[in-house]
């Protein structure tokens, strides 16, 4: 009760101070509608024709949750702020839930925005199984802000270069992008049934990922 | 004292002496007891089926070695000793060269197997096993790569020893997800014959031990390398103590 | 209360003592007498970073209520010796206890609660109003009413009218009070303090210097490292001196003077 507590007071930090500065969101939300735009230039209108939609949001969605989990990260290492987190006396695994979900809540809230914006430039029809595109999509969020989080605590050391997270998450969350992309052409393509076999590896990839990334937080945590 | 020059002692010459030897009798093998071609109307592998009985090996080296980046960084997180992480890089070097050499062998085999059926098949389809390889191959290659941009060793490690245990978890989804990819029709397969059988037993024997002999000069040489930025540090620091 | 930990102690020379140098003697008569009460004791604490020797077999023992400044050059691993003290950084070998408990990696949130430390930087969050940096701190340590012990604090520290203001408005100096007044949220016992006098104009200095003495009037045992010898002596009642990766003196302030000192630091040496 009292872990809940703490993961509630420590991830609503992170949401005050986005919400005072307004850094982050604004500059992922734009990341995410230029990424969509430059595909949607480069494509021709009859690739873009429905089918793309996922590989098109995912690339939306990995930058964008990549430059989340820097920035989040960000905000931890200014003025050291991490180490007063680390001095006081909560589990190390409650700043690791909360870190997650406020990434959670900036890529859900990227979703929100980005989403519907490539539905209206690409004549997407979500409509056939509107319910399974976001069930799908927010299974794979999870799984991937999971390991994001993970590894933008890693690297938590402010010389790292850019570009370095990204290097790190993306052939991780490969799996992800393979099984929600073939999932939704079944779906949407095929007009196959939502099978459960394939939603079992994003729920496998998600539990995983947590539980190992749970285990190692105790160990990795340094300022 | 690390600046020594490394003299290959007798056992590890006799170690390379018998690793080739049986690399030499496995060709023999691969000459005198598969068959020279496997033909089927729509499958056609021709001499190129040979390549199965080193590739077979070889993928199962490279888990061996995904394994142990894994193990190794399990190890570190706990010891904080960089020894482990000397290991880890050497076994995520040799999953990097035997990853690469199962995913070209695979595309050669999949290039010919469908040479004759297909031929708009060409060298690239994202068929489940071919994207498994590349994407493990991936996986290894970023290992690798992130290495030289961290600069302090300590960091490096923990960072490196992190991504080499999600990484290890993360093969068997990857597995999985590329097996939901649409997979070309693969006719049922002739049943081995006790000698096709026999030489790819075989052929486990000269790849594990190439694999453990450039595991263990990989391995030397990371660390014999860290102690020679440390003696290099240590003389340039020479406290003033009595 | 800790029978184990004593136990153990009165047995510092580990095998890694095989080397050329001999043990510093402190451990050996004073552990039995002092371990259960110390407030921080060292025994044969050894860190190594990226393989570097940063600290070789440190023993020492400070009092509750003691009032110690840690000295030495730049790179002679005081800060390093705070972190592993605040339990931010684990010793690479050797035991390090904090009041009778020892220090690891998953050392109990109850023995973090009882320590306190001022950083080289702040450790606040910019975005955040003083008052609301303090409360959150002061709820992770499970304080019943963060926000009027936050009040206090501030009040304490002189910035009460400024509590609302964002962080990043304030000056160095007032940072500093707002950091110092996080370190002391939780009322610590023991209170590290790590170059507090950085970047602070001679009234702030001043403010800092007699908030110190008034933490130490309160029982609180401190540890603060600084670059300027004169006023550590002048404020610290022990010294203790860090050169070569050792202690090199372990000494009362009012015994030395800061000639001698800066010899033990290795200065004229140079």
């Amino acid at each position: 009760m009292l872990m809940l507590r703490q993961i509630y007071w420590l991830a609503s930090k992170d949401i005050l101070i986005e919400a005072r500065s307004r850094q982050t969101i604004g500059l992922v939300v734009v990341l995410g509608v230029l990424i969509i735009v430059v595909l949607g230039l480069g494509l021709e209108p009859s690739q873009t024709s429905g089918f793309s939609a996922t590989a098109i949001l995912w690339v939306a969605y990995l930058f964008g949750g990549v430059l989340c989990f820097e920035k989040t990260m960000a905000v931890e290492r200014h003025d050291e702020a991490l180490a007063g987190l680390l001095l006081a006396p909560i589990d190390r695994g409650a700043i690791y839930i909360a870190k997650l979900i406020s990434n959670l809540i900036l890529m859900f809230s990227l979703a929100i925005v980005v989403t519907p914006v490539a539905v209206l430039l690409f004549h997407f029809d979500l409509s056939a199984a509107l319910g399974a595109f976001v069930l799908i999509m927010s299974i794979s969020m999870v799984g991937f802000a999971a390991v994001g989080t993970l590894f933008s605590a890693t690297i938590s050391s402010s010389r790292l270069q850019g570009g370095l997270l990204a290097m790190l998450i993306f052939p991780i969350s490969l799996p992800l992008v393979i099984t929600s992309s073939q999932l939704l052409l079944r779906i949407f393509r095929g007009n196959q049934e939502l099978s459960f076999s394939g939603l079992s590896i994003l729920i496998a990839f998600d539990v995983i990922f947590l539980v190992a990334s749970w285990l190692v937080f105790e160990l990795i945590l340094e300022p | 004292m690390a600046q020594k020059k490394r003299i290959p002692t007798p056992a590890i010459i006799v170690y390379w002496v018998v690793t080739l030897g049986l690399f030499v009798g496995g060709l023999f093998l691969l000459a005198y007891y598969t068959p020279a071609n496997l033909r089927t109307p729509e499958y056609d592998a021709g001499a190129a089926q040979k390549i199965f009985y080193i590739h077979l090996p070889i993928a199962i080296n490279t888990f061996v070695a995904a394994l142990l980046v894994g193990v190794a960084g399990v190890a570190y997180l706990i010891g904080r000793r960089l020894v482990w992480d000397d290991f880890a890089y050497a076994a995520g070097k040799t999953a990097v060269l035997l990853g690469g050499i199962v995913l070209l062998t695979g595309v050669i085999w999949g290039r010919s197997a469908w040479w004759n059926a297909r031929p708009w098949f060409v060298w690239w389809e994202w068929t489940p096993r071919l994207t498994f390889s590349l994407v493990l191959w991936l996986l290894y290659v970023v290992y690798l790569m992130i290495r030289p941009s961290i600069e302090s060793a300590n960091r490096r490690a923990l960072v490196c020893a992190v991504y080499g245990i999600i990484a290890f978890l993360d093969v068997p989804l990857v597995y999985f997800s590329t097996k939901l990819l649409p997979d070309l029709h693969v006719p049922p397969g002739q049943a081995m014959s006790s000698g096709m059988k026999w030489t790819l037993l075989y052929w486990f024997a000269p790849i594990t031990m190439m694999h453990v002999g450039i595991l263990y000069h990989r391995f030397c040489l990371n660390r014999d390398e860290r102690a020679l930025y440390e003696s290099a540090y240590d003389n340039e620091q020479t406290p003033a103590v009595a | 209360m800790h029978a184990a930990s004593t136990g153990t102690s009165t047995t510092p020379e580990t095998p890694q003592a095989a080397d050329s140098r001999p043990p510093e003697d402190v451990s050996a008569p004073t552990t039995t007498a002092t371990s259960t009460t110390a407030a921080v004791h060292a025994v044969n604490m050894t860190k190594t970073i990226d393989e570097r020797l940063i600290l070789d077999r440190i023993n020492f023992t400070i009092r509750p209520g003691q009032y110690v400044t840690l000295l030495g050059a730049n790179g002679a691993g005081k800060s390093t010796m705070l972190r592993i003290l605040a339990s931010l950084s684990q010793p690479s070998r050797g035991k390090l206890t904090v009041f009778g408990h020892e220090l690891t990696r998953a050392s109990s949130p109850s023995l973090r609660a009882r320590i306190g430390m001022i950083g080289h930087q702040p450790m606040l969050y910019r975005e955040l109003a003083a008052v609301e940096n303090l409360t959150f701190f002061g709820r992770l340590y499970g304080l019943p009413d963060a926000r009027t012990r936050a009040m206090e604090l501030l009040e304490y520290v002189g910035l009460a009218d400024r509590a609302g203001d964002p962080v990043k408005a304030f000056s160095r100096g007032m940072t500093q009070r707002v950091a110092i007044a996080r370190a002391l949220m939780h009322e610590p016992d023991l209170l590290l303090a790590d170059e507090p006098f950085a970047g602070l104009d001679a009234p702030s200095t001043r403010m800092v210097e007699l908030m110190l003495a008034r933490l130490h009037d309160e029982g609180r045992t401190i540890i603060l490292t600084n670059h300027d010898i004169t006023q550590s002596l002048r404020l610290a009642e022990h010294a203790l001196v860090l050169h070569g990766r050792r202690i090199a003196l372990d000494e009362p302030t009012a015994d030395l003077d800061p000639e001698e000192v800066l010899k033990k630091v290795g200065w004229t040496s140079c």
